[in-house]
């Protein structure tokens, strides 16, 4: 059950192709579209709505940076160092949730223990690259926002591997790292060329208008990516565990 | 094999447990990041006083983005999010562990559920995992390996511990009859009941609430959450309102794993050497 298994046991969850099938089931009925509707007039939904902002980027696995996905996140700011992300497949209705990112500053990074840093990723070369994107976000409107976001940091687990075909969410959860100027960390220009498409902008016009964007004069500072040092990823391994024994509540 | 209440061994190699994966051929042994670590190591990102998670006020440049951004951008996928749940979730490795989860579901057809899971349904809730739900048709369609990771509903739904949030029970009880039927598959990724002001470590595996010790929901905590929110979970409230629905008619003995086993499920976290790979043409 590792997050690295190659591929999962060929079941109707595994045998989807590449990215694209939708999970099995039946559609939905009237009745469930019924008690949505209703569900949403009467709660607050509060947490959802402080999802503010689209960004489109691309990861890689940690344990495999041969793997690389487009990744939408749906970002919500807690305060102006910790931001939390919903990350989806796509931008359309039917996005599958694939996981969770974390994103803090430098500052709150260099808190976190050595052991803990090696699990979180530099944003800088994904900043100034012009593969973090923000869908139809003006670009002086996003500008003071990219300047911060340089020298972030973030930590994300991929609970769903869209990409070798999984139909359902199978497995461990996926440590995934940020793409580098490291030839083994570039993302796949097939793919950048996809995402360019669809939303009709340039990812080297990005590159070039964002010259500005300060670099962090130390862009892998403690153990942020870890592995591009180290050529070891992080594989993430499900294992059981005898239960802890405590005294009968009173 | 008995072990002192509370205690971890360091290297996480309890004595007695098969390991479902070998994985060292980096030789550095296991990582001290395992889910279920008692607690990382002290930082102020695990102090009880501090704020959480830590940083400055939201700057007015960000609040901009987020408005301009939020006037331009579709948001689809998070428009998707139509109903808020809340229940008590248990951790796999540690069954006292347990917290209020609040669920914001989004349907992706009749058969599977995708949640963002907040620790409460406040603008300043902390994302802290994502559950996955399917019908049992789905479920059975699973390899073994991987139903042991997931969980039933049935006795969370009829005990009345998952509970659409304001939603009237009229509307809301064909919906959480279907859900009695459903498994879920939970990774919480930031522990906040244990105090942790940061997301730290590794995604730890969660499980429902279930009939029997120790996977029962602890009444303060069902009490603290049905006062919160005007939920009645006793036996006279929701119990009663739902003592009809239908118990599925069996539940795959894969699922719940610890109530056979004995055993919970930790994650850990293992160096892995990188796969080799043709270069690119």
């Amino acid at each position: 059950m590792a997050s690295s298994d190659g591929k999962p046991l060929p079941t109707p969850a595994s045998a989807g192709g590449a990215g694209g099938a939708a999970p099995p089931g039946q559609p939905t009925t009237v009745a469930s579209k019924v008690l949505d509707m209703g569900a949403a007039a009467m709660q607050f939904l509060r947490p959802v709505k402080q999802v503010k902002q689209h960004v489109c980027t691309f990861a890689l696995y940690a344990h495999d940076p041969k793997r690389q996905v487009e990744t939408h996140h749906y970002v919500s700011r807690l305060n102006q160092d910790f931001l939390q992300c919903a990350v989806y497949d796509s931008d359309r209705a039917d996005a599958r949730l694939i996981g969770v990112e974390y994103i803090v500053s430098r500052k709150i990074f260099e808190s976190l223990p050595a052991e803990e840093q090696r699990l979180w990723h530099s944003h800088a070369h994904e900043i100034k690259s012009g593969l973090w994107t923000s869908p139809h976000v003006p670009t002086p409107l996003e500008k003071a926002e990219l300047d911060h976001l340089a020298t972030t940091f973030g930590k994300f687990w991929c609970t769903w591997q869209v990409d070798r075909g999984d139909r359902l969410p199978l497995g461990a959860p996926a440590l995934m790292v940020s793409p580098q100027a490291d030839p083994a960390a570039t993302v796949r220009p097939d793919l950048v060329r996809k995402r360019d498409d669809r939303y009709g902008f340039s990812t080297e016009e990005l590159r070039a208008a964002r010259f500005d964007v300060e670099a962090p004069a130390e862009e892998h500072p403690g153990k942020a990516d870890y592995w591009l040092r180290h050529r070891k990823g992080f594989a993430v391994d499900v294992v059981p565990h005898e239960m802890k024994r405590h005294a009968p509540f009173p | 094999m008995s072990r002192e209440p509370d205690m971890i061994d360091k290297n996480h190699h309890a004595p007695g447990t098969t390991q479902c994966l070998v994985r060292s051929e980096v030789g550095l042994g296991r990582s001290k990041m395992s889910s279920s670590d008692q607690n990382p190591a002290a930082t102020p990102a695990s102090g009880p006083d501090e704020p959480s998670p830590p940083g400055r006020p939201t700057a007015v440049s960000s609040q901009v983005l987020d408005m301009g951004a939020q006037l331009v951008q579709a948001l689809k996928p998070v428009r998707q999010m139509k109903q808020h749940a809340c229940s008590i979730a248990l951790y796999a490795h540690d069954l006292h562990r347990q917290m209020e989860v609040h669920h914001f579901v989004s349907r992706l057809n009749q058969d599977v559920l995708q949640c963002a899971v907040y620790d409460s349904d406040k603008p300043s809730a902390r994302l802290i995992g994502v559950e996955y739900i399917v019908s049992d048709t789905i479920f059975e369609g699973l390899p073994p390996d991987e139903q042991r990771l997931w969980h039933s509903h049935a006795y969370e739904v009829k005990a009345g511990l998952w509970t659409d949030v304001a939603v009237p029970e009229a509307l809301q009880s064909s919906e959480m009859a279907s859900l009695a039927k459903t498994y879920g598959k939970f990774w919480c990724t930031w522990q906040v009941d244990r105090g942790d002001a940061l997301p730290l470590g590794v995604p730890a595996l969660m499980v429902s609430p279930q009939a029997a010790e120790p996977g029962r929901a602890r009444a303060e905590l069902v009490r603290r959450r049905d006062e919160r929110y005007g939920v009645d979970s006793s036996a006279g409230g929701l119990k009663a309102a739902r003592v009809e629905m239908d118990e599925p008619e069996w539940i795959n003995p894969n699922a719940d794993y610890w109530r056979l086993h004995r055993k919970g499920f930790a994650v850990d976290v293992v160096p892995a050497e990188m796969k080799r790979h043709a270069p690119f043409p």
